[in-house]
């Protein structure tokens, strides 16, 4: 067993489980992961601890590394490609996803530290075959073209909406900037969510 | 990034206790500390998570307001008390980095981010700052970004928080734990200038953790604001920035503080511009004086000389707008 | 016919890429796939002497560390691989983030950070890294792609001694990168002696060549798949090393691979507009029309290459100008290969364009009267006439929408609140390529079309139009059309760079569903069940996927019952060989200067552009809006800055190198089209603009500048501290 830091105090649900890791073709020495109090992660170096997430309403466990961050535990780990790595250093928000409702850049969390967290990526925002609102505002005014920044800028047009930073175009621009478009549809971006916010609040 | 252990804590005692061993980080947001490991600019053995700890609210009290180191910076600007007392902070936070870092990176961290100094964060490249007495490529290199105040034969890097000028502008006071105890650290001593160790940024021991910032009520808070020009519209660190606070009796300075971003390899409190300042009407010619007295010292580099003029006039916009 | 061909048709890709379905090459599921990361020199200029692999190796779940020993020897390929080294063959190292190793582990973190415990020690020379520390002069490359460096026409040094007006002056411009917002990225899986790679790729087929020629592989043995690119600029059209190093990784490992740049490694892993010096001599009578130009360019080049890729197109043949000497010079630098990036003119034009702006202030001309009394009606290499140039209507609709006759004619002139008010203009124009396309259109006996063809969307929209051209030539619902592209096993398609998509497909496109639409009608009046048996096939209409008869209306038949009848789907091919040609366009802006600290916002935008026919107006909308973003970009803020003592870049992200954000982008722009067929076009009447509408920014924007504050500024990007 690894060091026990963690779990030191009493556990009322253990969230994490033990786990060995053994990965194809690579030797890999078997990897421990320490139980701790509800909502509450550690791991030694090297090893890997099972995180617990709900993502888009669905509970999904996960075991990562502490070093690995919540982008690369839902592209590569999880299966949800549609969230985007533009730079990984959260200077262009293609990764941009809600967490507990907020908008956050997902490539500068680590995915341990969102223990018990809700979730929510592109995949998760359309009810069946019906689209969000601002999936539909984004094609009504073409507001994307190589679509390699389109989820975050889609999720993070949801959190702008939803925090009431949608008020004037003005606004938009300025709410919308921390999501770098290169194909540079701004305009039609801010229409999209211009439009979807006059939707949401009538 | 290297491999490192990592546990979530719940206790500040706990997150002293453990933060205090050396190769330990503290994460709170992670905004920056994630691109530094990225990087391998700091390559911690173990991270302590604190964003369990109870360090997230905002409260006003009668000596002033008082916000927890694990506040997010949305919050804070966002805070009621804030905007009617303390403009300045909200303006500064809403200018920083963008609506996502904003809901993820708290205010202790935010006080500790590093520089942006492209030499910095290249691992690549030598960086006194980074790897001691390998030398300071920025001083014959690319300077447009660097200090042209504070600097030293090791090191011109700017600090790049906007929030951190707008406290110096309020006289803050940032409250730390340690294993040796909780210790107070007004903000002006909080940062060193890089001297022969540009390593060493401001006075934290290993394993001390913001718990709090403390700023003051004073007449001059309510009349304060915050600057900031860059070079695009928005999304990026300061070119340079200005944060004022002034209490006027008539057009009669009777008290200021000015701080600036941009310009300084701290952030940048000028005593003598406010002192040219103090007493006196905001004459548009007070505050060209004032503007001179800020810059006396300058040691502009090749590529930023520029902004000894432009923090000059950002004062004069700055200040003129407080009259 | 429905006519949806030029209609403001919504992207038939929008749902797929509004939910994350839209699989892009980084995103597909390959089992079994070791990532790789590469190992980049830090020195400009030298020789790898030592790689310690030994402490990556130790990091768990690394499985190799491959250097240049361990790779097989490779074939550089020719163009459009525009490198002429290919890197880890060797230990000569020849700029920075050149790759001298390749980590292959589990999982991507394992990678990273084994990549980061290669030790690697280079005997190390000081290198030139900009054109003001060149080691050598200047000189005259040979001519790139049979295009010569030197461009003479008349004689220029006579005509600009006896011009009446002369104007003289020097432009630049700085190193600009794509950065597109997916980075580059390769997944290879080999299967024996047949590759598949996964790859954000701007030309399927282009890069199975490079793969092919570096591998010796007959082409059809290497699979090129790019269902969806996350932007390209022109940084994904030339093969790369890092896909031919995954490649060749994977071969070693016998595993497939998955490799993906990062966004400091793209600073030196596939291109960049290359540094820019112009040195522009014009001569003009009185009444302003050219009678000479001399300019003189100097470009970077690398150790290794001397290609030139930001030509003086427009200086060469935009305006009538009977004298003319061109020289496209370079200079050796210890830097990364440049290529073409959107749009490789722009450099050059700037200066044109800016001179003449400085020439109608200068004789007191309207820079607008100026440029249609040089109107070129004749092309002015060939001699033969312009038949189908629509520029003077461009300029008299937008000058007219955008109000250019109210100007005032002096610099300073209106000032609103902290700002000076400006208005500028330019002529745009870009040089566009059309390559070969062969395309295949399938009715199923489910009644719907499959599209097929090795082209690619780099989001201008090519799966939409696809689908409008086989939706109108076959009478289908669009829902009942789906085009496949960016395979490069599909029916071989041209490259999607040089604004070259539409004019290379909508041809084939076009005449494969008519040739399939004839084919169903052909079943129909052969059938004796179907109502049309007999009827003539010309007097057969197809529309809303129905098989009408036109004089006898009660008699109709559906593709469905016609192709179901026949029991198998019906298959036409075809090839249209194509040309490239010239697209222009205008553009006018408002500009506006603060007064106190030289910032400059554009607010105010109208462009009109004549691209032949418009084959979506949203989809062409969407391109100006991205070329007049980039335009500001180009002129305001983007710079990549080179460490001159290192060639380091030092700003190697999206923070400190700047691109316009959402709050940057003019909040009004106004886009006319003239819309009328060209009818040389083989593309259906259209021509190819995605480049067009960047142009003539800069030059607008300096022009703007100098008519609100009086200063000409040159040298771009022009920041704050230019306006003090």
């Amino acid at each position: 067993m690894a060091e026990s830091t963690g779990a030191a105090r009493p556990t009322r649900r253990t969230v994490l489980k033990t786990a060995a890791v053994t990965a194809g073709g690579a030797a890999l020495a078997p990897r421990t992961a320490v139980a701790a109090g509800a909502g509450e992660v550690a791991a030694g170096p090297g090893e890997t601890a099972v995180v617990t997430l709900s993502v888009n309403g669905k509970r999904r466990a996960v075991e990562v590394e502490p070093r690995v961050t919540l982008l690369d535990a839902l592209r590569e780990r999880l299966g949800l490609t549609g969230t985007k790595k533009g730079c990984d250093r959260g200077e262009c928000g293609a990764c941009t996803v809600l967490v507990d409702g907020e908008r956050v850049k997902s490539c500068l969390t680590l995915a341990v530290m969102r223990q018990g967290s809700e979730i929510t990526t592109i995949e998760g925002l359309a009810q069946g075959e019906r689209l969000h609102p601002v999936q539909e505002a984004f094609i009504r005014h073409d507001a994307f073209q190589c679509g390699g920044c389109t989820s975050g800028q889609i999720m993070s047009a949801v959190a702008c909406i939803d925090e009431g930073h949608a008020g004037s175009d003005q606004e938009i621009r300025e709410w919308m900037s921390g999501n770098l478009c290169r194909c540079a549809c701004y305009q039609n971006i801010v229409a999209a969510v211009a439009d979807a916010a006059k939707g949401a609040r009538s | 990034m290297k491999s490192f252990g990592y546990t979530a804590v719940r206790d500040p005692g706990e997150a002293v206790r453990l933060g205090g061993r050396p190769g330990t980080a503290f994460i709170a947001g992670g905004t920056d500390l994630l691109n530094l490991m990225k990087d391998g600019v700091t390559r911690p053995d173990r991270l302590v998570d604190v964003n369990g700890l109870e360090l997230a609210w905002v409260t006003e009290t009668a000596s002033g307001l008082r916000i927890g180191g694990l506040a997010r910076m949305r919050a804070v600007a966002g805070h009621g008390s804030v905007r009617r007392g303390w403009p300045v902070l909200a303006e500064a936070l809403l200018a920083s980095a963008s609506p996502q870092v904003r809901n993820m990176a708290s205010i202790g961290g935010n006080l500790l981010q590093r520089t942006r100094c492209g030499y910095f964060r290249d691992s690549g490249s030598p960086c006194n700052k980074r790897v001691p007495g390998s030398g300071c490529p920025a001083i014959d290199g690319w300077s447009r970004g660097h200090a042209v105040l504070g600097g030293s034969d090791a090191c011109i890097a700017t600090h790049p928080s906007d929030l951190a000028v707008a406290m110096v502008a309020l006289d803050a006071v940032v409250l730390v734990r340690g294993s040796g105890g909780e210790r107070r650290i007004p903000i002006g001593e909080f940062y060193l200038r890089p001297g022969t160790t540009p390593h060493v940024e401001n006075v934290l021991r290993q394993g001390e953790l913001i718990t709090a910032v403390e700023v003051p009520r004073t007449g001059m808070a309510r009349r304060s604001r915050y600057l900031k020009l860059r070079d695009r519209a928005t999304f990026e660190f300061a070119v340079v920035s200005v944060a004022a606070a002034v209490e006027l009796n008539e057009r009669r300075v009777r008290d200021v503080r000015l701080a600036f971003g941009g310009i300084g390899t701290t952030p940048w409190r000028s005593p003598e511009a406010e002192e040219v300042l103090r007493g006196k009407d905001l004459t548009a010619d007070t505050i060209a004086r004032a503007g001179r007295a800020l810059v006396r010292d300058a040691k502009p580099r090749h590529d930023n000389e520029f902004k000894v003029d432009l923090v000059q006039r950002a004062l004069a916009e700055l200040l003129e707008g407080l009259r | 016919m429905t006519e949806l061909v030029g209609r403001s048709v919504a992207r038939v890709d929008g749902r797929a890429k509004v939910t994350g379905a839209a699989i892009y090459a980084a995103d597909q599921p390959v089992p079994d796939a070791l990532h790789g990361v590469l190992v980049m020199s830090t020195v400009a200029r030298g020789e790898v002497l030592r790689i310690d692999a030994s402490a990556a190796l130790a990091h768990p779940g690394v499985v190799a560390v491959l250097t240049h020993r361990d790779l097989p020897k490779l074939v550089v390929p020719h163009f459009p691989y525009v490198k002429r080294f290919i890197p880890m063959q060797g230990t000569a190292v020849h700029h920075v983030g050149q790759p001298v190793a390749i980590v292959l582990a589990t999982t991507l973190e394992q990678a990273q950070e084994g990549a980061a415990l290669v030790s690697v020690d280079y005997r190390a020379e000081k290198p030139s890294v900009v054109i003001d520390d060149a080691r050598e002069p200047a000189f005259l490359p040979q001519p790139f792609r049979d295009r010569p460096n030197e461009i003479r026409r008349g004689d220029a040094a006579s005509a600009l001694r006896e011009a009446p007006v002369r104007l003289e002056a020097r432009y630049s411009s700085a190193t600009r990168h794509h950065n597109p917002i997916e980075p580059h990225t390769t997944t290879a899986r080999w299967d024996g002696d047949r590759v598949t790679l996964f790859e954000s790729a701007q030309g399927v087929l282009v890069t199975r060549t490079v793969v092919a020629t570096a591998f010796g592989l007959p082409p059809e043995s290497v699979r090129v798949v790019a269902p969806y690119l996350g932007g390209g600029f022109g940084a994904k059209g030339p093969g790369w090393p890092h896909t031919l190093l995954t490649a060749a990784a994977a071969r070693v490992a016998r595993r497939p691979v998955r490799l993906v740049l990062s966004r400091a490694q793209m600073y030196t892993s596939a291109g960049h507009r290359a540094e820019y010096r112009q040195h522009l001599r014009i001569g003009a009578t009185r009444e302003g029309r050219l009678t000479a130009i001399a300019e003189t360019s100097t470009a970077q080049l690398t150790a290794t290459e001397d290609s030139v890729f930001n030509r003086s197109d427009s200086t060469i043949g935009l305006y009538t100008c009977p004298n003319l000497h061109v020289r496209h010079e370079g200079v050796r630098l210890d830097v990364a290969s440049s290529s073409y990036m959107r749009s490789p003119e722009t450099t050059s034009h700037f200066g044109l364009e800016t001179a003449l702006d400085e020439l109608s202030w200068q004789l007191s001309i309207d820079p607008l009267e100026l440029r249609r009394r040089n109107h070129a009606e004749f092309n002015q290499e060939t001699g033969e006439r312009l038949t189908s140039k629509r520029l003077l209507e461009c300029y008299a609709m937008a000058a007219e929408r955008f109000g250019w006759a109210r100007r005032q004619p002096r610099t300073g002139a209106t000032k609103d609140g902290d700002e000076y008010v400006g208005w500028g203009m330019a002529t745009e124009t870009h040089t566009f390529a059309a390559m070969p396309s062969t395309a295949s259109v399938t009715v199923g006996v489910d009644g719907k079309a499959l599209a097929q063809l090795a082209t690619q969307d780099i989001g201008t929209g090519t799966y939409t139009v696809v689908t409008q051209i086989v939706a109108d030539a076959l009478g289908l619902p669009l829902r009942d059309v789906q085009a496949q592209i960016g395979d490069s096993a599909l029916p071989p398609a041209g490259l999607s760079a040089a604004s070259a998509t539409i004019p290379s497909i909508s041809g084939s496109v076009d005449q494969a569903a008519r040739a399939a639409r004839d084919a169903v009608v052909a079943l129909a009046v052969a059938d004796r069940h179907s109502p049309l048996f007999g009827a003539a096939p010309a007097e057969i209409e197809t529309r809303d996927g129905r098989l009408v008869h036109l004089r006898d209306r009660h008699r109709h038949d559906t593709y469905r019952a016609v192709v179901g009848r026949a029991g198998e789907p019906v298959r036409r091919t075809a090839t249209v060989l194509n040309q490239g040609g010239h697209t222009y366009g205008v553009v006018f802006l408002e500009a506006r200067v603060h007064a106190r600290f030289g910032s400059v916002r554009v607010t105010r935008v109208v462009t009109a552009h004549d691209l032949g026919r418009v084959m979506n107006r949203r989809t062409a909308r969407g391109q100006v809006l991205g070329g007049v973003t980039w335009g500001i970009g180009h002129a305001l803020m983007e710079h990549t800055v080179f460490d001159r003592n290192t060639g380091r870049v030092v700003n190697p992200n999206l923070s400190t190198y700047l691109v316009p954000v959402n709050a940057d982008a003019p909040p009004e722009v106004e886009t006319l089209f003239v819309d009328k067929p060209d009818p040389a076009s083989t593309a259906m009447g259209a021509r190819g603009f995605g480049e067009t509408p960047i142009t003539g920014v800069p030059a607008a924007i300096g022009n703007a500048i100098y008519h609100a504050t009086g200063r000409r500024l040159r040298d771009l990007p022009i920041t704050q501290d230019k306006l003090l």
